[in-house]
């Protein structure tokens, strides 16, 4: 009996420590759960995109379901990305961008509002626009406060305008049946 | 010939300082808050480019959240306000000391208990070595310890 605990001992700890481990092989490092889940979308007060004298507050996502995407011209996953979001705007969704720049620097700002304009008239131009509008996020301020770490990530709010969902990377077919579909499908319903 | 080294040693002087304005520079107001940054901005790690701290990254994401670190130092916040202020956002991740709760405890549990059954292992083996001799021996022996006296 001793010699067979002995026995069996380091190998139920190997078992136990591979198993750890080869799950740890097929684990994303890069999601980790948003501690902004269930709770409203920071306060913040910012222009259009396009039209600079429209100014959006949070007021903009109640009564509504919005998947709100954070882009910009530069982000190459993007624009593989807004085909996919065109698709999901003719089923019926409302898209709503989220847009930065990573050009402008805050504290000097080297690119005009113009030029911006221009870009993404031109990028959506040739890609479709799923975007009933555009959010500028200026100073990325409203991107820090939603803890965004890049470009493409989507947010799912619902219709109290709290944050449901918050999606790293691009969204295509596979991701929206795993992560978006029944999550949506709930907060559609309420 | 000294004239030319101080010459020569001030224009290297505004080679370096020229150096030194192409990257970001942040005034503070104490001493104090200026450590609090730099040892703030190299326990926050990046959100985006992992197991670099914002010091460290290039990534823009980095650079906005030293911004923010400094903005939010020369505002007079603490050291655990600030280090709250980005965890609300990018969660306990983006802080490199783990919390301590019910799924992380066993960082520090296990390599404790992992010892402490090694030591009872140990001292186990050590005590039942006297046990393991005969008592049929020991009486034996006992006996011919009798018959010499």
């Amino acid at each position: 009996m001793r010699k067979l605990t002995f026995f069996l001992l380091p190998l139920v700890l190997f078992i136990g420590l591979a198993i750890f481990l080869f799950q740890g092989l097929f684990s994303n490092p890069r999601e980790h759960e948003s501690p902004l889940l269930n709770k409203p979308v920071p306060s913040f007060v910012l222009p259009d995109l396009m039209d600079t004298d429209i100014t959006y507050t949070t007021e903009v996502f109640v009564g509504k379901v919005t998947l709100l995407n954070v882009w910009g011209v530069w982000c190459v996953t993007c624009a593989v990305e807004i085909p996919y979001l065109e698709q999901l705007k003719s089923e019926g969704k409302h898209i709503v961008g989220l847009y930065y720049d990573q050009d402008i620097d805050p504290d000097f700002g080297i690119k005009t509002v113009a030029r911006v304009q221009q870009e993404v008239a031109q990028k959506l131009g040739q890609l479709g626009n799923p975007y009933a509008y555009n959010i500028f996020d200026v100073k990325r301020d409203l991107s820090l406060d939603l803890g965004v770490t890049g470009a493409p990530e989507t947010f799912l709010i619902d219709k109290q305008g709290k944050v449901r969902l918050h999606h790293i990377g691009d969204i295509n077919p596979r991701v929206w049946q795993n992560k978006f579909e029944s999550v949506y499908a709930e907060v559609l319903a309420e | 010939m000294i004239r030319y080294s101080v010459f020569i040693f001030s224009l290297l002087l505004l080679l370096s300082t020229q150096a030194h304005a192409s990257e970001e520079t942040y005034q503070f107001d104490t001493d104090a808050q200026s450590a609090l940054f730099f040892e703030l901005t190299k326990e926050l790690r990046c959100p985006m480019c992992q197991n670099q701290n914002i010091a460290d990254s290039d990534a823009m994401i980095a650079a906005d959240l030293r911004r923010k670190v400094y903005q939010l130092v020369n505002e007079g916040q603490s050291r655990e306000q600030i280090i709250d202020y980005m965890k609300q956002r990018y969660g306990d991740f983006v802080y490199y000391q783990p919390p301590v709760n019910a799924t992380t405890v066993w960082l520090w549990l296990l390599p404790v208990l992992f010892v402490l059954f090694g030591i009872v292992l140990v001292v186990r083996s050590r005590q039942q070595k006297p046990m393991i001799q005969d008592k049929a021996k020991l009486e034996a022996a006992e006996k011919l310890l009798e018959e010499d006296k």
